[in-house]
């Protein structure tokens, strides 16, 4: 059961090594940097396995492992400036690295099939595994500037992936809208560094937890707001970046120009899970900050307006992307309630769910190819009963579409039940709460409708696009197509979850293992971290070198049994309105999609002031360009400009080339006249010299006898005076 | 009564006439007589020294020596002219202005 560092290494050096291979090395074999990938993704799901299940078995919330090595240390006299990294792995992090792995895998097979006939298959194939390496070491992170820079660099793989097909139009500039949207959350999580680095003096979950535990962060003010908070805030903006909460959201529809795959990958096992992550773990900070409530409206906002926005799609993978910022913001609102283990509930199951769906969207946008513009279709309005001719796919969606719209028994259900089930809880405690707990209910309404539209529209009715639809080939099933959408589906059951099928509240039927989830993701009791000391790190093969250790954590809630009461009592009723308002939404979508009872069109005609806000994203996009960057920011750059070229660039550095060349003047001049003359006088002095030289060494011998006579001669005329 | 000043005379006028050639003529062969001719006057010199001032034998050797070294001299100054005529073909003095062949 003890560890080396070779049981953790792995899962995040066979990936990157799979890239650094792939990359630099064997461009040209195609085929075999395929199989690294997928390989080297596989091997490193066998070690996150069997790190998850040693931690399952262990079975308490209790078992961690910490390891550090000092990366610099330049701390002088009373000064500390240290910098550790390392890997921190509990249940949470064994979860994840499970959840990534097993998802990228299915994914690096599914792109096998997607990705076959395109040209750049095995481009491709490196920036998927440097995103999955980032991700998991971003995971094993101990720290938040190590979590900082695996972020980046996500940030960087993300912009690859989406500018993928970059002959198209509109991909370049998405890949950068994804990039540059994401930065403005970046920069800010990057104060927030700063902050808690000014406060801890380590970027360590350990020491920030310890900190808050220590009361290290009471009575900090700065910017007139105390220090906790503002660290948090600005943790917080990292994570609505990343996440695509609210006001940064705008890049993820956008997104969708990459290859189906890689959306699968983003926004499932990576890039928005990324941010969740985060906030989970700073969730402390969050706490010590009180901006609970703010992230609670955050999450709502987006898991309600994201969901009206995809009521209006016609795109399928727009529709998944909606929903994609709808469950993100589910997952926020679940931090922001205090539904620490939903949360992160949500974040596995949404996972799951999202990566099949994509994966299954992918699949349906792959066979239907319209054969006059040579182009894949992604238009619901062209599809229509495909269930008959990809029975597979449609099996795998539906299981995922029953998942994300609430149904019971699946895994959506169960963990946004409790999501919600705590909002509620708050929200009988303080009335503010309501908010964001009926945006909440309301959005898993639209969650349900949409989702359920979708899938009425395309694998439903009658072929709308008779031609694209005879031109479509019945599916068989192949290892590379049908095999992970099955296997993802699979996962979408609730059992795999939650004891109780159904959810919070309802008779459990197996034993307590079997609510593992709601047992070993707890919400980190800070004072625990107090005494916690670190490990270093040792590359030694000995079983020693990396083994378990166990806190002294006390899991034991105290909530007294009027209370305990009070919290079934409210997710009872939690379950039912869930239930409720998912099968009201289905029955709606049955109506106006299945059945046709209801004209859709009659609601566009009734409501189309707000059809268009919401065709057009409720403006945002339009609002960011047109008003923020053109009116604001492209103003602001104009100023810069001018203060940069007008003022800068004319007088400053103008004006030192100007003096710059004055002296150059002068120098030349006393270069060539005075030094350059006296060095030529030098060498016209010895030219001259040489010439008298030269004409008596005439090499005439006789010319020599005549000097040695006259020399001797005058000698012997001066001796005889 | 031939005095030693007549000897002098003699070899004063023999080695001017030695220098003449030396300097004027064009053709080493011509130098290397005249430079016979200025040995022959120093030989004469130091006859006419050891008869007249010294009174023994010294001069007489010295005179023997010089015939000596010109006949080597000689022989080697023919040989040098051999090697440069072989190499020019000519044997004029002004054409053996260069150390180099």
């Amino acid at each position: 059961m003890d560890y080396t560092i070779w049981n953790v290494a792995p899962i995040v050096l066979l990936p990157f090594f799979a890239f650094v291979i792939n990359a630099f090395i064997v461009k040209r074999f195609t085929s075999l940097a395929v199989l690294i990938s997928c390989g080297s993704i596989l091997g490193s799901f066998f070690f996150a396995a069997k790190i998850f299940f040693d931690f399952i078995n262990k079975f308490s919330e209790n078992y961690y492992i910490h390891k550090t090595f000092t990366w610099f240390d330049l701390s002088y006299a009373n000064m500390p400036f240290k910098m550790d990294m390392g890997i921190y792995i509990d249940n949470m992090t064994a979860t994840m690295l499970f959840m990534v792995t097993g998802v990228a895998f299915l994914i690096h097979v599914f792109s096998t099939y997607y990705m076959k006939e395109d040209k750049r298959y095995g481009r491709f194939f490196v920036y998927l595994s440097l995103f999955t390496s980032a991700m998991l070491a971003l995971v094993l992170s101990e720290n938040l500037i190590s979590v900082f820079i695996f972020w980046e660099l996500m940030g960087f793989c993300s912009y690859s992936l989406i500018g993928f097909y970059y002959e198209k139009e509109g991909a370049g500039n998405a890949s950068m809208k994804a990039f540059m949207t994401t930065r403005v959350g970046d920069v800010f999580f990057l104060f927030g560094i700063i902050a808690i680095w000014s406060v801890v003096g380590s970027v360590s979950f350990v020491d920030i937890y310890a900190a808050i535990a220590a009361g290290k962060f009471s009575g900090l003010l700065a910017l007139g707001l105390p220090l906790a908070t503002l660290a948090a805030i600005c943790v917080f903006l990292g994570t609505v970046g990343k996440s695509a909460q609210f006001p940064l959201q705008v890049w993820l529809p956008d997104a969708m120009f990459g290859p189906t795959p890689c959306s699968a990958l983003i926004h499932a096992a990576t890039m928005v899970a990324a941010g969740v992550y985060l906030s989970l773990r700073c969730y402390p900070l969050m706490e010590v900050g009180e901006i609970t409530y703010a992230i609670s409206i955050i999450g709502g906002i987006t898991a309600f307006g994201a969901a009206t926005i995809a009521l209006v799609q016609t795109d399928i993978k727009a529709v998944l992307a909606y929903s994609t910022i709808s469950q993100l913001g589910y997952m926020v609102l679940g931090v922001g309630v205090g539904s620490y283990n939903a949360a992160f509930m949500h974040l596995i199951t949404h996972a799951v769910f999202k990566a099949c769906l994509f994966l299954s969207a992918g699949s349906v946008i792959h066979s239907l190819h319209d054969h006059h513009t040579h182009a894949h279709v992604q238009e619901m309005p062209r599809m229509g009963g495909l269930r008959h001719k990809m029975p597979y796919t449609f099996l795998a969606m539906l299981c995922c579409t029953f998942a994300i719209a609430g149904i019971p028994f699946f895994s959506g259900f169960v963990s946004k039940d409790r999501i919600l089930g705590d909002a509620l809880l708050m929200a009988t405690h303080s009335k503010w709460y309501w908010i964001p707990t009926i945006l909440g209910f309301a959005g898993a309404f639209l969650t349900a409708f949409y989702m359920f539209r979708m899938m009425f529209l395309t694998f439903f009715g009658e072929p709308r696009d008779k031609d694209l639809y005879d031109h479509t080939k019945k599916e068989k099933i192949s290892w590379n197509r049908n095999i992970p959408l099955l296997i993802l589906s699979v996962f979408t059951l609730g059992l795999f979850y939650a004891g109780s099928l159904t959810g919070q509240g309802f008779a459990k039927v197996a034993g307590e293992r079997y609510e593992w989830f709601q047992t070993l993701i707890t919400k980190p009791v800070v004072s625990e971290f107090s005494s916690r000391t670190k490990q270093a790190f040792s590359f030694s093969s000995t079983p020693s070198g990396l083994n378990f250790e166990k806190s002294q954590y006390d899991s034991s809630h105290g909530l007294s049994e009027k209370e305990a009461h009070h919290v079934h009592t409210v997710h009872h009723i939690g379950a039912l309105v869930s239930i409720v308002i998912a099968f009201s939404g289905v029955f709606l979508a049955a109506m106006m999609y299945l059945w046709r009872k209801w004209n859709p069109g009659f609601w566009v005609n009734t409501f189309s002031g707000w059809y268009r806000a919401l065709q057009n994203k409720y403006y945002m996009d339009d609002l960011y360009i047109k008003v923020l960057i053109q009116k604001g920011l492209l103003k602001l750059n104009n100023v810069l400009a001018f203060i940069d070229m007008g003022i800068y660039d004319r007088y400053i550095v103008d004006g030192t080339a100007f003096m710059n060349r004055v002296f150059f003047t002068v120098a030349k001049t006393t270069d060539d006249v005075i030094v350059d003359g006296s060095v030529d006088l030098t060498g016209k002095s010895v030219k001259a010299f040489n010439v008298i030289l030269r004409t008596i060494q005439s090499g005439k011998i006789q010319v020599y006898f005549i000097m040695i006579i006259l020399v001797l001669t005058g000698y012997i005329w001066k001796l005889s005076l | 009564m031939v005095s030693l000043s007549s000897y002098l005379f003699i070899s004063f006028a023999l080695f001017i006439s030695g220098l003449a050639v030396m300097i004027a003529r064009k053709n080493i062969i011509a130098i290397l007589l005249g430079i016979e001719l200025i040995l022959n006057s120093a030989a004469l010199n130091f006859a006419a020294y050891a008869r007249f001032v010294n009174q023994n034998i010294d001069g007489h050797l010295m005179s023997l020596f010089i015939i000596v070294i010109a006949a080597a001299e000689a022989a080697v100054g023919l040989a040098i002219v051999i090697r440069f005529f072989q190499i020019k073909e000519t044997i004029h003095i002004d054409d053996a202005t260069q150390l180099q062949a």
